[in-house]
């Protein structure tokens, strides 16, 4: 009786609780039947993790190696969204423009980010430059793709709307067809600090000194499933962190679509 | 009944039209239309379905360039950046990203009219369509026919020339249909604005019209020119009016 009252009033907090625990419960039995170093318990990771956070990390602390993690995809997120975003509404605004660009994009698009290390490291050697280099292009694609389609699929509508009141081409830009791909250039925006997130540690995994994913690195080189695990987590939290930011970032950009989401 | 002679006595022409041709290649859609729209007026145009009414729209509109023929407001080619030619599509176009009264200023603010007349304006069609509680709203908050209205306000506010309205309540329910009807008769008779009502729906245009055209099957022609004389409010079963709106019935058949 009380266990159901609680259920009820409290199921808010309760079942994402319930589903942590279950988890965890989950990862302690394979634990047990795997057994020791293989797959270390939650205990054994989370001891690692307090550890890993009070001592220093190939010269740096751990908040530290987030932060090199961090910088690399703000700047190559911005770059990403400095260059993609004006270019994917232009193919998408401008029909012969689209023509032009579209085929030499299409080609270019589904390598993935990860195929341009080798280059990247050619190109731009081995400091900050590739790792950025590799973050920019996942952000850079999405960010097309995104506003792109956002503004290809304005409503004609509302586009003959403004036409009958006299609207210039620019006026018909501005006043309509990018204000009505903002939905879609959002979900991009998410998408891409998504995906840059990502290539920062494939990009970290070749030959970097500093970030999260030098800390899984090391963590393999020396054996250390835990601190392999606690670098995963670390990479989890601060993903979904990112993306809850973002979020309500668009709320407050996009509020006509607050009913939407 | 009013001949046309009595009609057009003392009325001004807003609109001319002469000779007014669309072919697209070889078809024939437009055939030599000639009508005036006059000062103020009520003009309804009915025509059966496929006889080429949006085509007809959208060349007034200038969104398609007429292959032969002259649209003149007050006497000079019709031209968007200069008339006030507004235009209430069959769907509703509100804007989905602006509020109700961010919706009434588009077309003002496209206009790049003095801030204090938008305003002024917007408070006096937020107040003629009944929409100030809402004023905030999102359209997609409102239901679809209180969205039509914001469309509805958003064209008058611009006291245009001309007024366009492409069976704007054809997707609406007879009910919420008569309710807008009189609210469209009440607007036009506040703001004394020249409105083109384009309906399949016979008896809406009876309601609505002072005059209707008929217009033929592709190639459209106009076949016919009927004056509605009858006072308002109109009754649907006034001998009158079944009268009219049985002559028009007959002139639109084309079999």
């Amino acid at each position: 009786m009380i266990a159901s009252g609680f259920f009820k009033k409290g199921s808010k907090l309760f079942l994402p609780l319930l589903s942590v625990a279950v988890c965890l419960s989950i990862w302690e039995v394979l634990h047990l039947i795997i057994g020791g170093d293989f797959l270390p318990s939650p205990y054994q990771v989370f001891k690692e993790g307090l550890r890993m956070f009070s001592v220093k990390i190939g010269g740096n602390t751990v908040w530290v190696h987030i932060y090199y993690s961090l910088r690399r995809v703000v700047i190559a997120y911005l770059l990403g969204a400095v260059t993609g975003l004006p270019l994917g509404m232009y193919m998408g605004w401008n029909r012969t423009f689209d023509k032009v660009v579209k085929p030499v994009f299409e080609v270019l698009r589904p390598i993935p980010p990860i195929a341009w290390i080798p280059i990247a490291i050619l190109w731009l050697g081995i400091g900050e430059g590739p790792k950025i280099f590799i973050c920019y292009v996942g952000a850079f694609v999405i960010f097309v793709l995104n506003a792109y389609t956002g503004m290809r699929y304005t409503d004609p509508l509302l586009i003959a709307a403004a036409r009958t009141y006299g609207a210039s081409r620019r006026q018909q830009l501005f006043n309509v067809a990018i204000p009505a791909s903002l939905p879609s250039v959002f979900a991009g925006v998410q998408n891409a600090l998504s995906m840059s997130w990502m290539c920062v540690l494939a990009a970290e995994l070749v030959g970097a000194r500093e970030g999260v994913g030098y800390l899984i690195i090391q963590g393999m080189d020396m054996y250390k499933p835990p601190m392999i695990m606690v670098g995963m987590i670390i990479i989890g939290i601060i993903g979904a962190s990112l993306a809850v930011t973002l979020r309500w970032f668009e709320r407050l950009v996009c509020p006509w679509r607050r009913d939407l989401t | 009944m009013t001949t046309k002679e009595e009609y057009a006595r003392g009325k001004k022409v807003k609109v001319g039209v002469t000779d007014l041709t669309k072919c697209y290649d070889e078809l024939l859609v437009l055939d030599d239309i000639n009508f005036e729209i006059y000062d103020g007026e009520m003009l309804c145009i009915v025509g059966p379905t496929g006889c080429g009414k949006t085509t007809f729209l959208n060349t007034l509109a200038r969104f398609i360039p007429a292959t032969r023929g002259d649209i003149l407001v007050d006497g000079t080619p019709s031209d968007p950046r200069r008339h006030n030619i507004a235009f209430v599509f069959q769907e509703v176009s509100s804007i989905p990203w602006l509020s109700v009264e961010d919706n009434i200023r588009f077309g003002l603010r496209i206009k790049r009219l003095p801030a204090d007349e938008i305003e002024r304006r917007v408070e006096t069609m937020l107040e003629l369509v009944g929409l100030k509680p809402f004023r905030r709203n999102f359209p997609q908050e409102l239901s679809s026919s209180m969205e039509q209205r914001v469309v509805i306000a958003r064209n008058f506010a611009l006291n245009p020339d001309l007024l366009l309205m492409d069976e704007p309540y054809g997707q609406l329910d007879i009910k919420l249909r008569y309710y807008l009807e009189d609210e469209l008769i009440r607007i036009w008779n506040e703001l004394k604005s020249t409105v083109l009502f384009v309906t399949h729906n016979i008896e809406e245009a009876v309601y609505l019209g002072q005059r209707i055209l008929v217009l033929s099957n592709k190639p459209a022609k106009i076949k016919e020119e009927i004056i509605v004389d009858l006072p308002r409010p109109r009754k649907f079963d006034d001998p009158e009016f079944v009268k009219i709106r049985e002559h028009v019935t007959e002139s639109i058949r084309w079999w």
